[in-house]
Parts: C-alpha cells; structure tokens; sequence
C-alpha cells in the first residue's frame, strides 16, 4: 500500500511538473519574441477592417480557419517526436515545414511564424537537454533547402507540437495550449492596435475557450495536406503589411 | 462518343497528380447513376522545335466534353489554345481531367472561350469536378488566364490542380472565383466549392491552398474570410531558378503597381514572396468586371520583369 502511494505521488508530482513546463513554455513571457508580430492584423486595424467590436467574431473565424490549420501541423510534428525517442525524420521535419511555408502566402507572416519556431527551439535547447532535437536540428542544417527554412527554422506551430512531444506532454492539452496561447497573443495585441480594454480583452479570451477546445477536437479528423483553411483577408492584411507607414509590430 | 487517342499522356508525374486522383475518387459525396455522370479528359502534349524555336502541340487526346480547336501561333514563338467545354459547364457528377505538359523549352498560354459554369447539383448526385495537371519542362512557360468560375446556387464542385515545374520553367497562373451569378444577385448560394492546388519547383513545395466554402455553414461574409467582398483571385507568378533577392525587389514593383486597383471597399490587392521562385498576387473584390483587366496589367508587368518582354493577352469577346 505505501509503494502504491508512494508511485502515485511521484506521479502527481511527475505531472504537476509537467503541466508547468508546458504553462512556461506556452507563456507570453517566454523569450521568443511572440509580441512583435501580429501576423497582418495591424494592417486590418490601420484600415478599419478590424475594430474592438467585432474582435471576437473575426477571431472565432481564425479558430476555424488558421487556428484549425496550425492544430493540424502542430499534432502532426508532435506525432513526429513520439515515432522514435532517439532519432526523429529530419526528412519528414523538413516535410512538414515546407508544407506549412506553401499554405502561408504572405511573406512576413510566414518569415514571422519561423523567427518564433527557430526562437522557441533555442530557448528549449538552452534551458533543457534534448539530444534527440540537438541532432534534428543538425541534419536539417546540413540539408539543401530553401533560404528560408535555413539555419533551423521551423514553424513556431511545428516546434512547439515536436518539443511538447519530446518532454511527454499530452497530444490534446499540447494542440489546446498552441491554440489558446495564439488566441491570447493576438488579443494582447489587439489591446496596442485598438480601443480594447482590460476587462473586455479578458472576456473575449474567456468567452472563446469552448471553440478552442471544439478546435482542437476537430483536428484530429485533418492530416496535413487534406486540412482546409480560408482567410483571404487576413492574407491581404499580412501581404499589405510592409507597406504600412507606421509599424508597431515586424509582421 | 468519339475520342482521338494518340497515346496515354496520364504517366507525366506520379507525385501530386497521383494524390489528387486518388483523394478526389475517394469523394464522400453520393456517386450518380453511371447514366448520368459525364467523364470528359484533355491531354495535350507541347513540343518545341529545336531549329525554329517555335512551340507545336505534339500529342493530344480529347474525350468530350473537354475540346481543342488548335493551337494559334502567337508573335513570340508560343501558341495560344482555347479550353472548350462543348457541354457549357459542369453538372452535377461531372468528372472532368485535363493533363498539359510542355516539353523543355515550349511556351503556351491557354485559356477558356468563357466562364467555368458550375450547375445546380441534383440532390442525388455527386460534385462535379475537376482534375487538372501541368507539367512544365525546363524553361518551358506556361500562361494559364482562364475565366472565372461560377458557382451556381445548389451547385457542388470539387477542384484539384498540381503544378509542376523544372529548373528555369516559368509560370503565369491566375483563379477567380465568383460568388455566383451576381448579375442576378445570386451571391453565396452554392453548396460547396473545394479548390485544392500545389505549385511545386524542381519537386518541393512553393505553394499550396485547400479551400472548402459553404457559405450555409460557415459565413463567408465573415470578416476573417471575406468579409463585404465577393470575388477571390490568386495569381501565381513563377520562374524557377531566379533568387530571394530578385523576388523581394520584384514583390515591391508588383506593389506599386496594384496601388492602382487598390479601393478600400471595393477592391484589395496584395502581393508577397513565395517560399522560393516566385511571387502570388491576391485579390478581394466587390465587382468581377475589372478583375481580367487587373490581372492582365499585373501580368503585363511580371512578364516585363522576368522575360523581358510583354505578355499577349489572348484576344477575346470579353
């Protein structure tokens, strides 16, 4: 009786762990610099399109379309780290980071979405021993790709579901915290962008998490080159965005 | 019905074209009554004469309702081929493919005698679709400057596309896609319009969209879709081999160029880099008749840019 005890203890602790880990490595504060980019919603708000009042409905539609997209890709690689603890397909990696380049049209959300996964992967590798990753990054190094997927980019939606996978966190609670964590970024920096509130920033984060979790549900039924996503306004936005005059944000 | 064989073209790439076949027949969609169902394919094979320079079309096969007249030769060098479908559009269970290849250094521009018309859909048939693949040689050229495609009310329709592309091969390739007959303010009563298509550089990936609209289950008046705009258009602007550094330069030319159809609230254009080799222009729109003029100006300045020379438009009623 005490060695069950003491195992489901250590289980506890073991996952209590866990869950912290995953909230620092999903926090704003991580230092990967998630607050620099809006990923065209400046443009949208420099043009009227996007306003405080209609915040909530614009990203209920982004769930639905890029945040349902991004699940896909992060499962996808989270799977990845899960085939084999010692070595991990750079092809396949490769694979599913050019897939997602392909999908993402504009230029400086895609550069954006990058900048955050090669950030993300050098903050993990400093902080936390993973040889697995170490040597990932080696072999897509040494591969001819494209520029942009040079010197170990990756998608931020990518590495996070790969690195999640690697420190043993759950498929589901991985894809709900990519989500929200997206979902969070973008209201903070709508907060910069536009007349939103404290309190109306938090209820709109508050009032999205069922679609969050209906999401990360219906991403399991997607693989990667059959997943739909439909934004072209928000595309235009991100395509427009170097021409803006005045830039808060790098995408 | 008749069809002129001169051999099987379908072997071109087994990459993507296979995977579209083989997702497109695994349509959940009910199938049709065999009687019912029309499967029309066009294969054309582009050669180019090593001694003239000149583009001739070497092998074809056409099963109704897909036709050819013939090629037209254009000043430069390269022929211009009018995609018929003598049926007038697509109904419902329709299964349509069309296989282009251009051989090493062939130049083409193909386009549609008129809109891609999709039919209300019986409730007891399938989608209609369409299965297309290029495939385009080293520095061969392909201009593709279809109509758009209207969607009727109740219609259901299904599009797949692959595009593959070798080393110095160019691409001008533009989509539009109408809410539906707007003229009769039908707008968003189709039932479903799946457009899926990859462009693809020496056999990696450079661009890709899968698009499912149904506009009675998820809005497309939204403002993370389309917010108050009607029309969507892409335009993909390839040539591969050619660097990052020329294509961000290329991307701000192209910008300045769209400032001129840019109308906040009527139209918005924009334009980034692709991944590698090339730029896609896109487009939101409230009205469809200034879209070909549009692109034409849009293409009539790449072409500039990555030839050298101007782009033909092909002569049209529209």
């Amino acid at each position: 009786m005490a060695s069950a005890s003491t195992d489901r203890t250590a289980v506890d602790s073991a996952s209590r762990l866990t869950d912290l880990r995953l909230l620092h490595l999903a926090d704003s504060a991580l230092p990967i610099g998630a607050l620099a980019h809006s990923l065209g919603l400046e443009t949208l708000a420099a043009h009227g399109v996007l306003v405080a009042g209609n915040l909530q409905s614009f990203l209920q539609g982004w769930l639905a379309e890029t945040g349902l997209l991004e699940a896909v890709f992060c499962r996808e690689s989270f799977g990845l780290a899960g085939a084999a603890a010692e070595s991990i397909s750079s092809e396949r990696w490769l694979e599913i980071n050019c897939m997602l380049s392909a999908r993402k049209t504009a230029r400086e959300s895609r550069i954006g979405s990058l900048t955050l996964g090669r950030n993300f992967l050098s903050t993990v590798m400093a902080i936390e021993e993973l040889p697995s990753l170490g040597k990932l990054l080696a072999l897509s190094e040494q591969g001819k790709h494209e520029p942009e997927l040079r010197r170990g980019a990756a998608h931020y939606c990518v590495a996070f579901g790969l690195v999640a996978g690697l420190l043993g966190f759950g498929q589901r609670r991985t894809v709900l915290t990519y989500l929200h964590q997206s979902i969070a970024g973008m209201v903070s920096g709508c907060q910069r962008l536009l007349p939103l509130g404290q309190t109306e920033a938090a209820r709109i984060l508050w009032d999205l998490k069922p679609l969050i979790v209906e999401t990360q549900e219906l991403s399991a039924a997607y693989a990667c080159d059959d997943v739909f996503s439909f934004m072209p306004l928000l595309d235009w936005g991100a395509m427009e965005h170097p021409a803006l005059s005045t830039r808060l944000f790098v995408s | 019905m008749a069809r002129r064989v001169v051999r099987d073209l379908s072997g071109h790439s087994t990459t993507m074209a296979t995977i579209l076949l083989n997702q497109a027949e695994r349509s959940t969609a009910p199938l049709a009554p065999a009687a019912s169902r029309v499967s029309g394919s066009l294969a054309l094979d582009f050669k180019r004469d090593p001694l003239s320079g000149a583009t001739f079309l070497g092998e074809s096969a056409q099963e109704p309702p897909l036709r050819i007249v013939r090629p037209f030769r254009l000043e430069d060098g390269s022929v211009l081929v009018h995609l018929h479908n003598v049926s007038g559009g697509l109904l419902g269970g329709d299964s349509l493919r069309m296989s282009i290849n251009l051989a090493a250094g062939a130049s083409v521009q193909l386009t549609t005698t008129g809109a891609t018309r999709v039919y209300r859909a019986r409730e007891d048939s399938a989608a209609s679709s369409q299965i297309n693949h290029f495939n385009i040689g080293a520095n061969a050229l392909l201009e593709y400057v279809p109509d758009p495609i209207i969607p009727f009310a109740k219609s259901r329709f299904r599009q797949r596309t692959a595009i593959d592309i070798e080393m110095g091969g160019g691409l001008f390739w533009w989509e539009i896609l109408a809410p539906g007959r707007s003229a009769r303010g039908e707008l968003f009563e189709y039932e479903c319009v799946e457009l899926k298509a990859e462009v693809n550089a020496n056999g990696r990936v450079i661009a890709a969209e899968n698009v499912r609209l149904q506009p009675q289950l998820g809005d497309l008046t939204s403002l993370a879709r389309l917010g108050p705009y009607r029309y969507w258009t892409t335009f993909y602007i390839v040539r591969v081999g050619i660097g990052a550094p020329t294509w961000i330069a290329a991307e701000q030319t192209m910008r300045d160029v769209l400032t001129r159809f840019h109308r906040p609230g009527e139209a918005l254009w924009g334009v980034s880099t692709l991944p590698a080799h090339g730029l896609v222009v896109r487009g939101v729109t409230m009205g469809g008749s200034e879209i070909l003029g549009n692109l034409r100006a849009i293409w009539t300045e790449a072409k500039r840019l990555l030839y050298g020379r101007e782009a033909i438009p092909p002569r049209k009623v529209n």
